[in-house]
Order: C-alpha cells, then structure tokens, then sequence
C-alpha cells in the first residue's frame, strides 16, 4: 500500500477510535463524584438538560418526585469540568508535542521548559492586582498567563543557547526556570490576603472549578490554535532533518520557529491560567504517539490532541474517585503517570538522543 | 551571436566575489567561478578551507557577507527560500535528524518544496520518492528508522531525499565520507550518471583520485582562495597537493584507472596550518 494512503488509514482509524474512548471516558466523568448516581439516572438528566435547557423547573411542570439536584450539578459542575479536563488535555499535548519539535528535544513539554510555571506565575499576579473583573478578567486571565509562559519559555531558550545547546541543558534550563517562577507564585499566594484558590491549585493543577466561562474563553483559543498547528504539520516535519536541512528545503527557520513557539506557549499557558499547572501530558502523549508511529505530525499533531483528552479526562476521573471523598488535584495523578516516563525515557533513550 | 546565446544558457551557477567571514575570521575570500549545466563539479581543499561554507552559502543557509551567487542568471538573494529549494538540493556531511523518522519518511521530504496540497504529498510525489529510494538502493531499509542506521545508510538516504528534490542543482558535502570502497564508487557512479542527465553536481570531497576520476572539473581552495580551477588532470600535480595539504604526494596518470593520487608524506610549514 503506498505510504500516504497507509498514513490517511491510520490516522482516521485512530482518530475514531480515540474519540470513541473520548466519549466513553466522557459519560463517566458525568457519572462519577461526590454525589452518587447511575448512569441511567445521568441519562436522564442528560436528557432533560437537552431538551429543556437549564434551569429546567422554570419551563416545566415536573412531578415533584423528580429530584433536580443531579441535573444542577451536572451543569455547574460536571459537563463544565469535563469539557475543560478534554480541552486542557488535548491542548497541553499538542502544545507538548509542538515544543518537542522546535526544540528539537523530545524531553520537553509545557511543564518542563518552564512555560507552566511562568504561565502560572502571571494568572496569580492577574489575579491579585484584580484591574479586571468580570468579563475583562476572564480574557484578561488567560493573556497574562501568556505573557508570564512566553517571557519563561524565552528565559528557558535563552539558558539553553548560554549552555551549549545539548538536550539536557534545555531540560535544565527549564527546570531553573519553573522552580523561580513557581517559588514567586507560592510567594505571592502565601502573603496576599486575597483569597484564590491556593497555592496546591496552582502548583498540581485541577480542573474540580471549571465553569462555563472557562469553557467559553478556552475553547476557541485551544480550537483555533490546534487548526493552526495542523496547517503546519509538514514544515514542522522538515525540521525532523534538523535546522539546515529546513532552510535548505525552504523554511524560513528564524521565523517559523519564533512563530510555533509562541502558538505552543499561549496554549500551555492558556490551559494553566484556568486549571493550574498540570505536568507530563505534553511529555507523555506525544512520545507515545511518536514510538508507535513515528514523527510524522501529520499524525502527531491530531492524534495527541485526542489522546492527550483522553488522558487528563482519565487522570481526572481517578483523582475524584481513587481517595474517596477526598478529591486528589488531577496534577498528582498526571505525574505518577509521568515521573516513572520520564525516567525510563532518559535511562533507555538517553544516550541515543545525545545527553 | 547564435554562440554567445548558446554559451549563457550553459551557466547554471555563476558566483561573483563571494565572501564570508565568521565573526572575524575570514572563511571565503572572494571566489569567482561558473559551473556549467550537468556539470560534476569536485571542490578539494584541506579541512577548514572553505569548501563546507562555500556550499551552505550556495543553498542560502548562510548568507554572503558580500559577492553574488547567480542561478541561472537570478541572484539567489533575492529568490525566496522555496523557489532556491526547488532548484537546489543539498545533502549535508553530519546532520542530526529525529530518531524516530523512517526513512520513507526522510525521503519524501525532499518533496516538501514541491508539494501541492496543504497536507499530503500526492502519487507523483510518492512515485518520484520510491524511485529514488530504489535508485540509493534503500529499499531494503526503507521502513526502519534513521536512529537505527549507520552513518553509511543514512548518507544514502539523505542522497535520496535530495533526489526526491528533483534540484537542478546538487550541493553534496562528502558524499562518500563514511561509505566502503564499494559504495564510495557507487555513489560516485550515481553522481556521474545524473550529471550525465543535466543536473549539475558540485561535492566538497577528500578522496582526491576519486574526485579526479569522476568530476569534470575541480575548484581547489585554500584558506577561503581559489588556487585552482579546472580539469582534473589539468590541476592536480604533486606541486599543488604539496602547497595547498603540505602533503608530499605520489600522482601518476595509470592508463587504465585515470589520475592516481597518493599522500606519501608530510611537509613541514606546508598546507593550512
């Protein structure tokens, strides 16, 4: 079979089948959480919910042995939250999985390099200062966390040209940078008055506060940026033959890397501005997706997108029911996953990627 | 007048006064040179000399300090970066490419300038690729991924992908640096052949009887400087290998095999150093 038509197969065979685990993963996140219910008892809801809009008891003369409160909390807190573990979890891969790229590096992700923690950094001083509120805090959130993941990202790109350029010491470098910028955030939290979430929201991350605000503000940014990345995927695939190759096969390399490594940061940093930072599903799904089928990001790009959903919708899934009542932040269950990768990646692979 | 027309249109490459300099250190000292269409051009030179900078500034990864690079009578400078890559192809000495890429992969993404489509490369492209994975015979690896090459392999699939490029123009840096004897000979063949088809080679070597065997014509640099230029049997001479290497040499014309070149001893104060 040729190669591309192999390659379209693949990638619409898995696309379906990871969105058909997506919506499997979906229904349970409705399903389960500190309020018992039965799936069939969420359908119905669900049902309602669809048919009547919220908030149902206005429009309709129900029984009064139907119990609304599972329908309350669907739309308050599960179908918000769930939408918004998928839409971090597919942002932050792809975000994982550009950065991988552009920096030539396959042991870098949002949370390595820095950019969360940056990102973090900003969403808490936006936060303080309250100059917004409202609507303009809502889009003004997100912006600041960009500009606190762009200005660690540069930081990080910076250690890593003063340091010889190897793959280690962009890891390093960002670890410098995440530990700064995460001690100025914890900083900040522990001697304002204000209350925010805290500092363990910030530091592992949590999707438990979703709103629909959030899924307004994050949706199309997240959405839009994919698209765009997708339109890219093959210069980002000529840049697999490294930095000259690509101006020889006519990738203006300056420009294009400037470019996807601002699209990469603003989607990391959108994603933490409202969940925290979430670590290792950028290092993770990306890699995985890599080693069973190779690097071409035509296949990378979508495909960690959905995995990386599935992925944070299942970590979020276990932390609400591994400690019962006790919710974990979903940050803890995403580094179990990915502490154990992470170490196996520089025993077994560390030589061959140079380090 | 039906001469001098005919006489343009066989220059493919024209370089005017091309300099370069590395911060201070000047690389490349005002070269002026033409190379003909389907013409295999060897570029000789000890180590440091020029030959590598020379052949990245005529794929625009570098960018001359001042002179002027002329394909087919356009300056490359003011060519956008896909227009020179549909021309020009090169294929690099090291480079350092993903682990995980195969090497099907690797070679139709020579086809990356001439791809149509936003996302995929169509059945021409796939076509042009597999006929240049057969032509390095690759095929037998042409599945596994670069990570799990030798340097040899993985040059042959570089030669590949450059010719997925279909360039007019080749820009190869040591070919045959890490090949056994029967490869190096292969490749060179593979060269001769597709200057024979039109498409003009210039390749930065080391093997100086093998560059004389198979290239047309020879630039020899030295320290950024032309110091020779011409047919092979025409430039290399013990004399000349003694003041650019500051190698004491053997050359001899065998009837048979052509010019024969071997380095038999050092010269104190000779070549670059």
């Amino acid at each position: 079979m040729s190669v591309v038509k192999r390659k379209v197969i693949l990638l619409v065979a898995l696309s379906f089948a990871g969105l058909l685990v997506l919506s499997v993963l979906s229904m349970s996140s409705l399903v389960f959480g500190a309020k018992e219910a039965s799936l069939w008892e969420v359908a119905a809801s669900l049902n309602r919910l669809l048919l009547f809009g919220w908030p149902i008891g206005n429009y309709l003369p129900l029984p009064s042995c139907v119990d609304l409160s599972l329908d309350s909390i669907l739309y308050y807190s599960r179908i918000p939250r769930t939408i918004v573990a998928v839409l971090i979890g597919s942002g932050l891969a792809a975000s994982g999985a550009i950065m991988q790229a552009i920096a030539r590096n396959p042991l870098v992700d949002p949370y390595i390099s820095g950019v969360s923690s940056g990102a973090a950094l900003g969403a808490v001083l936006s936060l303080l200062t309250s100059w917004f509120t409202g609507v303009a805090q809502m889009i003004s959130l997100p912006l600041a966390a960009f500009a606190g993941g762009l200005t660690a990202f540069t930081l990080t790109f910076l250690i890593y040209r003063a340091s010889g350029e190897t793959p280690l010491s962009f890891v390093l470098g960002g670890v410098i940078v995440g530990v700064a910028f995460t001690s100025l955030t914890t900083l900040l939290i522990v001697t304002s008055d204000k209350e925010l979430h805290g500092v363990l929201f910030w530091v592992f991350g949590s999707v438990a506060y979703a709103s629909w605000d959030n899924v307004w503000v994050l949706a199309p940014i997240i959405v839009s940026l994919t698209l765009a990345c997708l339109l890219f995927a093959r210069d980002l695939n000529v840049f697999l033959l490294g930095d000259e190759q690509a101006v020889q096969m006519g990738v203006n390399v300056k420009l294009f890397r400037r470019g996807m490594m601002v699209v990469a940061a603003l989607m990391a940093s959108s994603c933490v501005a409202f969940t925290g930072i979430i670590g290792f599903v950028g290092l993770v799904v990306p890699h995985i997706v890599r080693l069973a089928l190779g690097s071409d990001h035509r296949l990378l790009l979508p495909l960690s997108s959905i995995f990386g959903a599935n992925l944070l919708l299942a970590a979020d899934i276990i932390a609400r029911i591994a400690m019962k009542p006790i919710e974990l932040p979903v940050g803890v269950i995403t580094s179990f996953i990915g502490v154990p990768f992470f170490a196996y990646l520089l025993i077994r692979r560390g030589k061959r990627y140079g380090m | 007048m039906e001469c001098s027309l005919d006489c343009e249109s066989r220059v493919t490459i024209k370089v005017e006064g091309l300099s370069y300099r590395y911060n201070s250190a000047s690389a490349l000292d005002g070269l002026t040179f033409e190379v003909e269409r389907g013409e295999l051009v060897g570029l000789v030179g000890p180590n440091g000399s020029g030959k590598t900078t020379l052949l990245k500034c005529l794929s625009r990864v570098l960018t001359p300090c001042s002179g002027a690079i002329l394909l087919d009578g356009r300056d490359i400078s003011k060519m956008s970066l896909l227009e020179v890559a549909r021309i020009c192809a090169s294929v690099p000495s090291e480079f350092s490419a993903d682990v995980n890429l195969p090497v099907v992969d690797a070679v139709l993404l020579g086809r990356h300038p001439h791809v149509r489509g936003v996302w995929w490369e169509d059945e021409r492209d796939e076509e042009v690729a597999m006929r240049a994975i057969e032509r390095m015979k690759i095929s037998d690896f042409a599945r596994r991924r670069l990570g799990e090459l030798s340097s040899g392999e993985k040059q042959r699939v570089m030669l590949a992908k450059a010719l997925a490029q279909e360039a007019k123009v080749l820009l190869v840096d040591e070919p045959v640096a890490y090949l056994d004897i029967r490869y190096q000979l292969e490749i060179m063949e593979i060269l001769r052949t597709l200057a024979d088809d039109g498409v003009t080679v210039i390749a930065a070597m080391h093997q100086l009887s093998l560059a004389a065997r198979y290239c047309d014509k020879l630039i020899v640099l030295k320290k950024g400087r032309i110091v020779a230029c011409g047919k092979p049997e025409e430039v290399i001479c013990e004399e000349l290998i003694e003041d650019v290497y500051g190698v004491k040499a053997f050359v001899q014309k065998l009837p048979s095999v052509g010019l024969v070149v071997i380095p038999v001893a050092t010269v104190d104060g000779g070549g670059v150093r």
